[in-house]
Order: structure tokens, then sequence, then C-alpha cells
């Protein structure tokens, strides 16, 4: 199947870029260092700092990424390739999609443990929950984030405008992903926030439908 | 495939100027003599600028999504112009609302800003299509139509999510309607119609620019 | 006539490179292209083979205009150029494994390490092509092409970095497509290298083609 065909590539290509994944991780880190430092040292309000503090690392570090798995893809032509190959690019899409989720997944694997630890939250019991909430968000990153890296290929300041275009769209996503995860981690369920669920439904699917109806089109505006 | 605008367009011109600049002149007249509010004074006028600007401002937002989906349908270049003169236009209309939203939540709330829906919504929005004109003003030629095009959809659709959002993360403080009876409600039209017109009017000459530059860039021929 | 370019125009910002260049490719055709350098072969080329748009003209394949059913077109056109149109971060076996698979080839796998070896390049399959050089990318990019048997080969300045040997391989195997009834479009100014069964011959000047002795 296609889209496993440009998964698979795309985690190879990914897995051998040593050098750039342990200076993502780190950065992400130092975000992680710096917020903290930015609330601390006494927390007022520990869960929802944590929260906030993750999921803002999250965020940048995530663009990074966004623009790295660009240029993996256009630095040799190898994009280029894909794309003569004549290959349904909606099935492309959702290959490097995928991709790029399972990406900022090891990113939020890296960073939930320090922000737990960092600000003293968080408990295994409530970890399912927080599981489902970075799937929700991290699903519309990577479906926005994959259709909006497309368009902004090519272009100098990639990772500029790539933050630009994706936070304001994203915040929808973010505000829920904030207040689910605090809400975990401070009283152990989504109940009083429940409805930011359906919020972040709706701009998952709202992204995916895009790159369905859009994709093909910025995929072969000229560069 | 027509490149250019049809000729009661361009007839129209100085009837829409002529319009405007009669509308303006009696909004203007009719907002000096309006009732002056008992709480909040003189300064509460400001609504009959920001009001008209914010909803003359959605407006060209959703022409710039029509014309865009248009030029995805055609291809024609000349919705492309439409959008992105649209959208030029109403960036310095949307700052207005920016600009003039402070003005008035401090003198009504006594703070600049308050994060309350509408405005960060609006806050949002402009950032978002900033990214538009930076992503436009980035790409080659060739791709900026496609480009564009697909930014004018995907930004447009993000609308109502944002605005829920961002009225669900902040109760709104924001009237829900601006109420007003009698003279100041003919004044608040009066406003509305004007800027209505002013934006046509201005949009005319914007688009009618951006047809000559495109013309200029492809070598004096239109297609 | 499997792949034709009918009256194909193309400017660049502010340079006309195309005006009216027209083409027509047979089953069992290897087909030269020279011209000047910035004559617009490359132009020319990526248009055919669908990796650009021209402003006015078109691209037919089978007479069925390729814009119509570009993903199908794509399928029958194998493709090479300067840029090595391969993922750097993948060994050369699977970058043919991968666009041989998209293809829809069965066996992918044995016919890449078959072109790996004909070009010389068996104990290189498995290594990360960082530090290949010009000549061994050029290698990997032609087995790319290759790989599917498309039924058109469009390949922009195939001997650039090739040896004697890259050189003898590449020719036999555009013989061998030529047998099986393929159209090849070379372009390139490199006279002393083709193979022996070319043809015709054609120039790109002034934006157009001709036919040239």
């Amino acid at each position: 199947m296609i889209a496993l065909l440009v998964l698979a590539k795309d985690l190879k290509l990914h897995a051998r870029d040593a050098r750039f994944l342990a200076t993502l991780a780190l950065f992400a880190l130092s975000l992680v260092l710096i917020l903290s430092v930015a609330f601390g040292p006494l927390f007022q309000d520990p869960t929802r700092e944590a929260s906030a503090t993750l999921w803002a690392a999250l965020f940048f570090a995530g663009v990074l990424g966004l623009t790295r798995a660009l240029d993996l893809e256009t630095e040799s032509g190898g994009g280029e390739a894909l794309r003569l190959a004549g290959a349904d690019p909606f099935l492309v899409y959702a290959g490097k999609a995928a991709a790029n989720f399972l990406l900022l997944a090891a990113l939020f694997v890296l960073l939930l443990p320090c922000a737990a630890v960092f600000f003293d939250v968080g408990s295994l019991s409530v970890a399912p929950g927080v599981a489902g909430v970075a799937a929700l968000a991290l699903i519309g990153y990577a479906a926005w984030g994959t259709l909006f890296a497309a368009l902004a290929r090519g272009l100098k300041a990639r990772e500029l405008l790539l933050s630009i275009l994706l936070f304001p769209t994203l915040i929808p996503l973010w505000i829920g992903a904030v207040k689910l995860t605090r809400s975990l981690w401070a009283e152990g369920s989504i109940d009083p926030v429940r409805d930011w669920v359906k919020i972040m439904i709706v701009v998952d699917s709202m992204g995916i439908a895009l790159a369905a109806w859009l994709y093909e089109s910025i995929q072969e505006a000229e560069e | 495939m027509t490149s250019t605008m049809p000729s009661w367009w361009e007839k129209s011109r100085p009837f829409v100027w002529g319009m405007a600049l009669v509308l303006i002149a009696a909004s203007l007249w009719a907002l000096l003599n309006a009732p002056v509010e008992a709480q909040m004074g003189i300064v509460q006028k400001i609504v009959y600028i920001h009001v008209p600007s914010a909803i003359t401002t959605l407006v060209a937002f959703a022409l710039t999504f029509a014309a865009s989906i248009l030029y995805l349908l055609t291809r024609s270049k000349i919705w492309d112009s439409i959008a992105a003169s649209a959208c030029e236009v109403e960036m310095v209309i949307a700052t207005i609302v920016l600009v003039s939203g402070p003005l008035w939540a401090r003198s009504a709330w006594n703070t600049w800003w308050t994060w309350e829906p509408r405005l960060t919504s609006f806050l949002i929005l402009w950032i978002l299509y900033g990214g538009y004109h930076v992503v436009r003003a980035s790409v080659s030629a060739a791709s900026r139509p496609t480009i564009s095009s697909v930014l004018g959809i995907v930004l447009f659709v993000n609308l109502p999510i944002v605005w829920k959002s961002v009225e669900w993360w902040r109760g709104s403080l924001h009237p829900r309607s601006v109420s007003m009876t009698g003279d100041m409600r003919q004044v608040l039209l009066l406003s509305i119609a004007a800027w209505l017109v002013f934006f046509v009017a201005v949009w005319q000459e914007r688009l009618r620019l951006e047809r000559l530059r495109d013309e200029v860039e492809s070598g004096g021929g239109t297609r | 006539m499997i792949l034709a370019a009918r009256d194909i125009r193309k400017r660049f910002e502010d340079r006309i490179v195309l005006r009216g260049a027209s083409l027509e490719l047979h089953p069992g055709e290897i087909v030269l292209l020279g011209g000047r350098n910035g004559s617009g072969k490359t132009t020319f080329a990526r248009i055919l083979a669908t990796s650009l748009g021209p402003d006015a003209g078109t691209v037919t394949l089978d007479g069925r205009p390729v814009r119509q059913a570009l993903r199908e077109s794509r399928r029958s056109i194998g493709f090479s150029t300067h840029r090595p149109l391969l993922y750097l971060g993948l060994t050369p076996l699977e970058n043919l494994e991968f666009f041989g698979k998209l293809a829809g080839v069965a066996d992918a796998g044995s016919r890449a390490t078959q072109l790996l070896s004909s070009f010389g390049l068996e104990e290189f399959a498995g290594t990360g092509m960082e530090h290949f050089s010009r000549g061994m990318l050029q290698r990997v990019s032609l087995s790319r092409a290759l790989l599917p048997e498309p039924r058109v080969l469009v390949l922009d300045e195939p001997y650039a970095g090739l040896d004697e040997q890259g050189t003898q391989t590449l020719n036999a195997l555009l013989l061998e497509a030529k047998g099986r009834g393929a159209a090849t479009l070379l372009v390139s100014h490199d006279r002393e290298r083709v193979p022996p069964g070319i043809t015709r011959v054609c120039a790109l000047r002034d934006g157009a083609i001709e036919a040239a002795g």
C-alpha cells in the first residue's frame, strides 16, 4: 500500500538522521527547562504550568521536526521523484502525515516525563488519558503541519512561516490539549472540560479533509 | 478565460468613489451629531468605527475565500488578483479593528486587552493573513496563484473554529451583539454602509494595480 | 506515436525559453535532442516528463493530454535529470525498491539488484549515499528511471559523470528499451557517447525544435 511504503520510507530516513534527532531532543528539553525556570522555582499552580510547558515546548520542537522532514524530501529531489511516480497524492500525504505523527509522538513521549518530574505532577493512572489527549492533538498537528509544510517547501524562512501559519490554526487544539491534560493531572478526569474533545476532533477532521481536497494542487504548484 | 475585469466594473469606479465619499461624509456628520452615550461618553463613538470595520473585514475575508476557490476551479488569474487585492486592503482594515478595539475596551472595561473572544480571534486572523502575504511575497511567480488560493481557503475555513474556541476559552465580555436603538442604530448602519462602499472603492484601485503588475510580470500579454 | 509535445511555450520571469517547440516520440525510437547551453533543453525535457507545466501547448500520451490523467501518464514515463531525484538517506537498493514498488513492479528487489550490478554498483547497493560521487549518483538515478521499464524515457544529460563502463551499460540498456518498443528522448550534447541505434537527431534553437543533420 502506497501510504505504508511512504511511511516506512520516512521512518527509515528519520531513523538514520540521528544527529538531527539528538539535537531536536536537546532543543525540546531546553524549552521545557526555560519554561520551568520562568514559572519556578515555586510553582503556583503546578498542573497548569506543567501542562502549558509541555505543550508549548512540543509545538516549537514539532515545527523543527516538520521542517526537517520537508528538507529530507526536497534535498536531492526524492520528493520530486515521488511526485513523478504517479502515486495518488492523498495516499502520499497520508504516509507523510503518519510519519510526522510518529515523530511528534516520540517528542511527546520524551517531554511528558520531563514535565511530570520537573513540576511533580501526574500519575500513571491517568497516563492512558493523557496519551489519548496527545493522540488527538498530534493527529491534528501532523495533518495540518504536513499540509502547510508542503506549501512552504522551497521557501527560505520555512520554519518561521510554518510557525506563523500553524500556531494560529492550531490554537483550538492547543487550548484543548492544555486544558484536558491539566484536568487529568489535577482532577483525574476530563469531565469539566470534555467539550474540548469535540473541537479537537473537528480541527483534526478539517485538516485531513482539506488535505484530501488541496494536497494535489499544492504538490503541483511550481517551485 | 477572462483576464480582465468586465467593462461595467471599470466604468463603475468613479461612481463607487463618489458614493463612498458621500457616505463617509454623511456618516462622519452623523457620528459627530449622534447622541452621546450616557455611561461611556464620547469614546463610545469608536464603536462606529470598530464595528463597521470588523464587519467589512469579515466580508473581505469571505471574498478572498470565494475568489480562491474560483481560482482553483478555473485557473484564471483574475481570481487570484481579486483574492490577493481584497486580502491586502482588509489587512489594513483589520489593523484598524485591532487598534480601535483596545481603545474602546480601555474606556469600557478599564483595560487595554482582555483576551475576549472576538478581539483575540481577530488578532489570530490578522497574524494568519499576515502570513498569507509573506508567503505570497516569497514564492515564485508561477506558484503564487495556487499557493495563495490554497491559503485563502484554508485560513478562512479556520475562522469559525478559532472563533468558537476562543469564545469557549474565555467567557465573553464582548457585547454579544451591539444592540442599539433609534438614532444610534441609524448612525451605525450608515457607518457600516460607508465602510463597505469605501472598501469596494479602495479594493477596485488595488485590484487595478494588481492586474497591471501581473501584466508587466507576464511580459505585457494578458492570458 | 506515444508521447507528443505540440507548440510548447514557456517563459520564466523575464525570459522566454520555449516558443512553440514540438516533438513526437514513436515506439522503438531513440531521439537525440541537442542545442546550446541555455537553449531550453532541460525545460523542454521537464515539460515532456510532466515535471513542469507549459504556459501554452499540450503534451499528449497515446493521444490523451497528460494533464487529464496526470498520475497514469507519469507511470508510463521514466525521467532522469541533473538532480539525482533520490533520497540520500536511503541506500541505492532501498531507493530503487521504494520507487519500484510505487510503480507496481512485482520483483522490484531483484530488478534493482540486477540494474545496480550492471552499473557496477553491487558492492555499494547497501551503503548510504551521502558520500557517493556524482557518477555513482547518476548511475543510481538512471537505474531508478529504468527499473519499471517505462514506455517512455526522458533522459536529460544522462552521460554526465559516467565513465566508459557506465556509458556502455547505459547504451546497452537503451538499446534494450528500444527493442521492447519504448520511446526514448535523449537530451545530450555529447554526440560521441550516444548509442549506435539513434533514429533521429534534433536541436533546440531559438525556443523551437528543428531536425538536424
